[in-house]
């Protein structure tokens, strides 16, 4: 038995060593999500753009670190009417396989966007009467009705090739990207690494790394022991709970920037119920001690929120100002509202999503308890909870949102509006606000061509909609990142959290 | 014996299909794909849309039907993830699985029966009690403790072992392996310890069992009357006969380490089945967890089919009726 051992170990031993190593990457990136698929319009996350951003170009971009849009495989764009939109597009940009980039790759591009089987931006596919190309480097799209962010979310959109799309089996298509992109496919290895080299031709220039490999940990504790251990350079995602002792760490420098993602509460009117009185749903406000849900929750990472659109949001509104912390107040207001005695009231969530989601949803039931009402608590993976939501089975929910066209309109068609089906909107106000008033105003304002009056009117709207408490804002989370000193890497983060690598120096 | 066989394979299929059903069922009514599969700012109408392109609107009962008959022709649907075969999505992930339960299978073998026949020999010596106490850990410790406290000693600590992934692997035909390069052993040390710890235990138990045992009877004591070194009485005689039990474990707990890796492989981002499983249920990859599901329960309804005909083959005792 031992001979025959030792005899297999000089065979594997033999096997070993004439196995070349495959050369290190210039730059190893630890991401905390995985690339769900190649098709860059198969998922629409922010981790999948993040992977999706290196190999595919949008019409537009957005520059780091403000999250400013620019031009990109469009160089002119503009709102002709409030239905028609034009794009004039770059000249002499290649895919990756050698094919010229054109008008006929946007059109093709946008009608696949209406395919179920390809795409996740129905939305955007559907909301496109029909696209005209007049010449090679122009796109005119008409929309079914006025879409004032329609620029803003081309940066989301990335461009395909027409020909090889049409040619590739799916299996082909969803694992194997050719974008116009900075950075060119090498190999996916599923769960382990996906790796890409500079694309020497890209028409911004050649990006400084020239082989880079984004290596998804998904597991916290495992990210950090990679960072400690120095197999990666770059990692997105740092643990709240061990960000202190990451960022004593020498050869690591820790990045923090305030996140676009607000958590709030949404809160319905609905008559009936406790909630239609606006004097019970200011007190839930004035319950609620966020200072110290941000001092011991988050541990100090986060920043306390008056409402939910952030400052580069068009809709934004400072002079917006929370309902201050009043358990007094708040209990005052129960009174008036002939609630002396409490009522029962469940606030869901999600305990899967959001930074210690389970743990503020746990806080606020106890604020809540303190005023006197007989407070539940019912969190669920989000799974299940964005389901329940969708159906709208819960008055009162913690949930976040970011928008990524950084438009206030876009979310209050979505979050504020009335539910109305055959509109199609109100799908995420599950806790079922309504405000006819101010239905009225998001209707309005769509058709805005003056980006000035626009902004102004979005503002009425979030300023009505915090007034009348339909959300309780609780705060805007913060993006944590690590990356290894020494090395020379200039990193700066972006709001949307993409990791864009030729952005990186 | 061929009625025996035909009925174990019989009854193999009906847990197979029960477990299919299930399963299903149970994934049904766990979180809604269409909400994903549509988008963020999809409307009710795309929503529908998605419904009926996915068949999601049919009763329970067809969908499941024509899963069955899809299955029956070796297809078992698509991720709604990324539109690529469910089963070739796990295939893909099933060789950095099996060499990671192989090598935890390994070493759970080689250090479990060692120790075992160490603390056999010596049973009331020092290192035998810490070694005996250290196997109580083993079998109480939760694998994800043991993972973690590796890979802070290991790798943060000393650093001398990477923490996550499989490190460089090359290709034999359709076979992706870590085991042939330097950097892919070196990967797979943590891990493979970390799974193994809980066989380990087992398998220094029983062995330590059966030796002292065996170690009592005549033919033992006979073999040291006669004169042959320890070396011969032990390993030959001795250790012969407590193999049996040792290795039918051994097989057996093979086919769960490949099924449940799943922590393993989440502590280490193993890019294996397990971790593949994980993903796809955040998701509500369902037709991924299905197929996962079936393929486990093949594997160790096969191991466990195959045990049974070896017993009854090996031991004519055993009825087949």
């Amino acid at each position: 038995m031992m001979k025959r051992l030792i005899v297999a170990a000089t065979l594997i031993a033999t096997l070993v060593l004439p196995s070349l190593a495959m050369a290190k990457a210039d730059l190893t990136i630890a991401m905390d999500a995985p690339p769900k698929s190649m098709n860059p319009h198969a998922y629409s996350s922010d981790a999948n753009y993040s992977y999706m951003s290196n190999f595919f170009d949008g019409l537009l971009q957005r520059t780091a670190p403000d999250g400013k849009i620019a031009s990109a495989l469009a160089t002119e764009w503009k709102r002709v009417d409030s239905n028609t939109w034009e794009f004039k597009l770059r000249k002499g940009v290649k895919f990756h396989n050698g094919n010229k980039f054109n008008a006929e790759d946007v059109k093709f591009t946008f009608e696949r966007m209406k395919d179920p089987k390809y795409s996740r931006f129905l939305n955007m596919g559907n909301s496109i009467a029909s696209i005209d190309t007049p010449d090679e480097y122009t796109v005119i799209f008409h929309t079914v009705k006025p879409v004032p962010w329609f620029a803003e979310t081309m940066p989301q959109m990335f461009i395909v090739d027409k020909e090889s799309s049409l040619k590739r089996d799916d299996g082909d298509y969803n694992t194997r990207p050719i974008g116009t992109g900075a950075y060119i496919f090498d190999e996916w290895v599923k769960g382990s690494y996906l790796r890409m080299h500079a694309n020497p031709d890209y028409w911004e220039g050649a990006p400084k790394y020239k082989t880079i490999e984004m290596r998804p940990i998904v597991e916290e504790a495992t990210r950090f022991a990679a960072l400690a251990g120095h197999q990666v350079d770059i990692v997105n995602g740092v643990p709240l709970t061990l960000y202190d002792r990451i960022s004593k760490m020498p050869n690591i420098e820790t990045i923090t920037r305030p996140a676009r993602r607000c958590i709030y509460l949404q809160v319905s009117n609905k008559p009936g119920t406790p909630f239609a009185d606006k004097r019970v749903r200011q007190a839930l406000a004035h319950a609620i001690n966020e200072d110290e849900i941000i001092a011991k929750v988050m541990h100090g990472h986060a920043a306390k929120s008056a409402q939910i659109p952030d400052v580069p949001t068009i809709g934004y509104d400072a002079s917006i100002k929370r309902l201050e912390y009043n358990p007094e107040l708040a209990k005052k207001l129960l009174a008036e509202a002939g609630y002396k005695d409490g009522f029962e009231i469940t606030l869901a969530g999600p305990n899967d999503r959001y930074i210690n989601d389970e743990k503020i949803c746990e806080a606020i039931v106890k604020y809540l308890s303190r005023i006197g009402l007989k407070a539940k608590l019912d969190v669920k993976p989000k799974s299940i909870f964005f389901d329940e939501t969708a159906n709208f089975k819960h008055p009162f929910y913690l949930i976040g949102w970011f928008d990524g066209s950084y438009d206030f309109g876009r979310t209050a068609e979505k979050n504020v509006h009335t539910w109305d089906k055959d509109k199609g909107m109100g799908g995420y106000n599950g806790a079922v606000y309504s405000n006819p008033e101010v239905d009225k105003l998001i209707i309005d304002s769509a058709s805005i061509l003056d980006r000035g009056e626009r902004e102004k009117a979005l503002q009425k709207i979030n300023k009505m909609v915090m007034e009348d408490v339909a959300f309780i804002p609780l705060h805007y989370q913060e993006d944590m990142y690590a990356v290894a000193k020494g090395k020379g890497i200039k990193f700066s983060p972006r709001p949307d959290r993409w990791v864009v690598a030729k952005e990186i120096k | 014996m061929a009625s025996y066989i035909f009925r174990r394979l019989l009854q193999g299929l009906m847990v197979l299909l029960a477990v299919s059903f299930v399963c299903f069922c149970l994934f049904r009514y766990t979180g809604d794909p269409v909400l994903m599969l549509a988008g963020k700012y999809a409307t009710q109408q795309e929503q529908e849309m998605v419904r009926q392109a996915y068949g999601l609107d049919q009763p329970p009962h067809i969908q499941y039907i024509k899963f069955i008959g899809g299955v029956l022709k070796g297809d078992f649907g698509k991720s709604y993830i990324s539109q690529v075969d469910a089963l070739d999505t796990i295939l893909e992930r099933f060789p950095a699985t099996f060499e990671l339960a192989l090598s935890a299978i390994f070493i759970s073998f080689v250090v479990g029966v060692g120790l075992g026949i160490v603390v056999s020999i010596w049973p009331t010596g020092f290192m035998s009690r810490m070694i005996m106490a250290g196997s109580l850990m083993g079998i109480s410790i939760p694998t994800f403790l043991i993972g973690i406290l590796l890979v802070m000693f290991f790798s943060v600590y000393l650093d001398i072992l990477p923490s996550f992934g499989r490190g460089d692997t090359v290709m034999i035909g359709p076979w992706r392996t870590g085991l042939l390069t330097m950097d892919g052993l070196k990967h797979i040390i943590l891990p493979a310890l970390t799974l193994s710890g809980y066989q380990l235990a087992v398998m220094l138990r029983l062995t330590r069992a059966g030796m002292r045992e065996v170690m009592g009877e005549e033919y033992i004591k006979t073999a040291w009357a006669k004169g042959l070194s320890p070396f011969k009485v032990i390993m030959k005689h001795a250790l012969r006969n407590v193999m049996i039990p040792v290795v039918t474990i051994a097989g057996l707990s093979f086919g769960e380490l490949i099924a449940f890796s799943i922590v393993t492989e989440t502590i280490f981002q193993w890019p294996g089945m397990g971790n593949l499983l994980l993903t796809s249920i955040f998701e509500t990859d369902q037709p991924i967890i299905v197929t996962y599901i079936m393929l486990a329960s093949t594997i160790i309804l096969s191991i466990n089919i195959a045990v049974d005909l070896l017993y009854a083959l090996l031991n004519p005792k055993i009825r087949y009726d």
